[in-house]
């Protein structure tokens, strides 16, 4: 499940997620208030009662399995994506206080995965299809669904990483079990979450919030940005699948002397191995390239725009 | 004096176009009581929401106890009127009825331990005891009604603007709510299909047929001109004598 | 789909619960923070937290029936998460379980973690067992949240009633329509329920702020001023997070 409850989190990680999630949700206030001015208050009400029923709703998937929604991306639709976070939040923070669904301890890391990661992420692939691919009626579903399959893998490997950080379990054991497991819900997700904006898309459209169409020069830099990082994504999968000593080598032409690296199959011996690890480097690289593609492509789009 | 409510040439069509108002004029005199009737579809509710800028008119104007109703004076206007929508969900939006009830005062203004003094006043003085801890849902039906007018009467408005205020209610809660509303002071427009808590609550009437007021004038003309109701859909009640309600139903006695 | 955890508490008269709100959120939070930061291995500083957790159980006459019921459902979800540990942790193995084996480290650690989960479990569920969702609201208030998460709550909270409703009253509906459907039928109908839930959210939302300005509203939400805090009150949460932040850093320097 999604939220981490207490006792499974080490010291040092829940005082980083919460600091990181702080932050996180500063910068979503700030940004959520001119996007509100012209929704309202009540909005973020509506949204929060939505998100925790929706929650609580069984969606079957035959063979008596069933899914549930997470909600993160469909309410980033409707509202963008620092509200969103915000309403994310808020569920996340009662659900802990009132539900024991998720510790209280633990809610730096459970805000900072569903709230900040979940929800900014997913929105973040949202917004890279449609400026990839255009604003139409069925690529928006598209993007959603893609969206919030992402966001639910995204929570999923955050939350083995802070498990692994934390020394509570292994690395690739978590990856595979919560990974692997939040990726199979991520299916569930994205379907739910691109059948219902369907839906309100054809109903009320007025609800989901616009996405301003990228200019030439935004959809040129997400081009870019993509194809570098599936590049990267492929070297990195090929550095992690060759042998040990191929990956010293390679480390050590770089000059990287010391490097207690990471191999998929064997679990850590302390926590500070994976930050020195190459898969780890390779995942930070194809995020970094995605985000400053992003920023980038952004301001320009806002330049164009005039906004 | 001038009148309290002021309403001229009041128009107004919702976003797909249809017309709801079209040239309304009529005035409210201070501590009238006046039933705006008419059907599903004659532009009651829209009419009363302009009475406290909600709506913005297409054109015509609306006054309030001297103010123009325009962007700058909403807020002087909403002090003044009360406005107790269709449903009373709408206007329980808080946690607990005390909140819910403290909030206008709260919003124009008025201090903490005040608005809450205000709050238990009202709600004491409408019958609603040992409940202020409660959220809306834990009330019935009937109590909801009570709570919703709280919510409005606590502010003191000079026009208490009600939307259906029977609505749903069995036969025991209306007519606790008619009989309640005859005991206030305040001027009242009340729009409602309900023939007989017209008749219970006010001497006026002001008829509504498609967004334009086709009569106003004492609620006993009205009630008894049999063609005029079938006219403009308001059915006349089932009533063994064959004749609609007079002003003083057995029943219920109006406070003089 | 029960809601009851957000209307049910005590309504005995306690020191917590008469404590204000804000007091009793921190506290919690002390402690469940406290000992979620034990390192592995501080056996006795968290049999000292889960004695300090017991006290405050019996301070806030919260029956004890009340809290075991409330912790079953939680606690069986840790249970089920600390019992994976067991066999992921690398360690000479102690007893094997058909392919997989349970070292002596892994036994520790499932120990160890279970027991940091409940004792704070149970710190959270003495406080929604004495403090209802208002309060909570208000405390989240007095603790300085932003403005726009209490508001999602407060207006949130009798939203989500209204949504309930209208979601089931959807569901019933449909399920008459849907009488013999199969699983693709159903997973249609409640996307089309979702959706629709969604909008009436949404339209609910924009009718709660026509009420909310026609009382005045002008942007923020005003709020009933806070309990005071007394200062027996304010002396025992003092001394409680003392105690909690020296037993937890106590075990961390030893380790």
């Amino acid at each position: 499940m999604a939220h981490i409850p207490d006792g499974f989190l080490s010291a040092p990680v829940m005082a980083g997620t919460a600091a990181a999630s702080v932050a996180g949700l500063a910068v979503a206030v700030h940004r959520s208030r001119r996007h509100l001015a012209e929704r309202e208050a009540p909005v973020l009400g509506a949204a929060t009662a939505f998100v925790f029923a929706a929650q609580m709703l069984n969606f079957p998937l035959g063979a008596g399995t069933s899914a549930h929604l997470l909600g993160g991306v469909l309410v980033g639709t409707m509202l963008g994506p620092w509200a969103a976070m915000l309403v994310l939040f808020a569920v996340v923070l009662v659900q802990a206080l009132l539900f024991q669904d998720g510790g209280i301890g633990a809610l730096g890391a459970n805000t900072l995965n569903m709230a900040i990661l979940g929800v900014g992420g997913g929105m973040l692939v949202y917004r890279w299809i449609l400026w990839l691919a255009g604003v139409g009626f069925r690529r928006r579903v598209a993007a959603a669904a893609l969206a919030g399959a992402g966001s639910t893998v995204i929570v999923g490997v955050a939350v083995a990483v802070e498990l692994a950080l934390s020394d509570t379990v292994p690395l690739a054991p978590a990856l595979v079990a919560v990974g692997g497991g939040h990726a199979l819900m991520g299916i569930g997700e994205g379907v739910i979450t691109g059948a219902v904006l369907a839906m309100v898309l054809r109903a009320r459209p007025e609800l989901v919030a616009s996405v301003p169409s990228p200019s030439a020069w935004a959809r040129a830099l997400a081009y870019a940005g993509t194809t570098g990082a599936v590049t990267l994504a492929i070297g990195a999968a090929y550095l992690a699948s060759s042998k040990p000593d191929a990956l010293e080598a390679a480390a050590a032409r770089l000059g990287i002397h010391e490097i207690e690296t990471a191999y998929l199959a064997a679990p850590f011996a302390d926590y500070t191995a994976p930050l020195g690890g190459a898969l780890m480097a390779a995942v930070i690289g194809v995020v970094a390239v995605f985000t400053v593609a992003w920023v980038i492509g952004r301001a320009v789009a806002r330049r164009r725009l005039g906004a | 004096m001038p009148p309290l409510l002021a309403v001229r040439d009041l128009a107004f069509h919702y976003p797909d176009g249809t017309p709801a108002l079209r040239g309304i004029s009529f005035d409210v005199e201070r501590s009238e009581r006046v039933a705006l009737l008419g059907s599903t579809g004659s532009g009651k509710s829209t009419l009363l929401q302009h009475l406290n800028g909600l709506l913005t008119p297409d054109a015509g104007s609306v006054t309030v106890a001297g103010f123009a109703v325009a962007d700058d004076t909403v807020r002087e206007v909403r002090r003044r009127v009360g406005l107790v929508f269709q449903d009373p969900n709408d206007q329980l939006f808080l946690p607990t009825l005390l909140e819910d009830v403290a909030f206008g005062p709260l919003n124009n203004g008025v201090d903490s331990h005040e608005a809450i003094h205000r709050a238990r006043a009202i709600l004491e003085e409408l019958g609603l005891v040992g409940v202020e801890s409660r959220p809306a849902h834990h009330l019935s039906g009937g109590e909801r009604r009570l709570a919703a007018l709280a919510t409005v009467l606590v502010s003191r408005p000079d026009l208490l603007a009600l939307d259906e205020p029977t609505g749903d209610l069995d036969a025991v809660s209306r007519s606790r709510l008619v009989r309640l509303l005859t005991t206030r002071p305040e001027t009242l427009l009340t729009a409602t299909h309900d023939l007989h808590v017209a008749a219970a609550l006010c001497e006026r009437g002001v008829v509504l047929h498609r967004g334009v007021v086709v009569a106003d004038r004492p609620l006993a003309d009205v009630l008894g001109d049999r063609e005029l109701l079938e006219r403009h859909g308001l059915a006349a009640p089932l009533d063994r004598s064959g004749g609609a309600p007079s002003t003083r139903p057995s029943g219920w006695r109006r406070a003089d | 789909m029960s809601f009851h955890h957000l209307d049910q508490y005590a309504t005995v008269s306690s020191p917590v619960t008469r404590a204000t709100p804000t007091a009793r959120v921190l506290a919690a939070t002390a402690i469940a923070v406290g000992t979620a930061a034990l390192p592995l291995g501080a056996w006795e500083h968290l049999g000292i937290l889960a004695g300090l957790v017991v006290l405050v159980a019996a301070a806030a006459h919260v029956p004890a029936s009340l809290i075991l019921r409330r912790l079953a459902g939680p606690f069986v979800f840790v249970l089920a998460a600390s019992t994976g540990l067991l066999f992921l942790v690398p360690g000479t193995p102690l007893i094997h379980v058909g392919p997989f084996g349970i070292s002596d480290a892994g036994l520790q650690r499932f120990g160890f973690v279970l027991g940091r989960a409940s004792v704070a479990l149970t710190a959270a569920v003495i406080l929604v067992s004495t403090t209802s969702f208002p309060e909570l609201v208000q405390a989240l208030r007095q603790l300085r949240l932003p403005g726009a998460v209490t508001t999602a709550l407060g207006l949130g909270y009798r939203l989500l009633y209204l949504l309930v409703d209208e979601l089931e009253r959807l569901q019933r509906a449909a399920r008459s329509r849907n009488a013999g459907g199969g699983t693709t039928r159903r997973r249609r109908l409640l996307v089309g329920i979702t959706a629709a839930g969604l909008a009436r959210a949404f339209s609910r939302g924009e009718r709660t702020h026509r009420a909310m300005l026609a009382r005045g509203f002008v942007g923020d939400l005003p709020s009933l001023a806070p309990k005071s805090w007394d200062l027996g009150t304010a002396l025992t949460l003092a001394v409680l997070i003392v105690v909690v932040i020296a037993i937890t850093l106590s075990a961390h320097v030893r380790s």
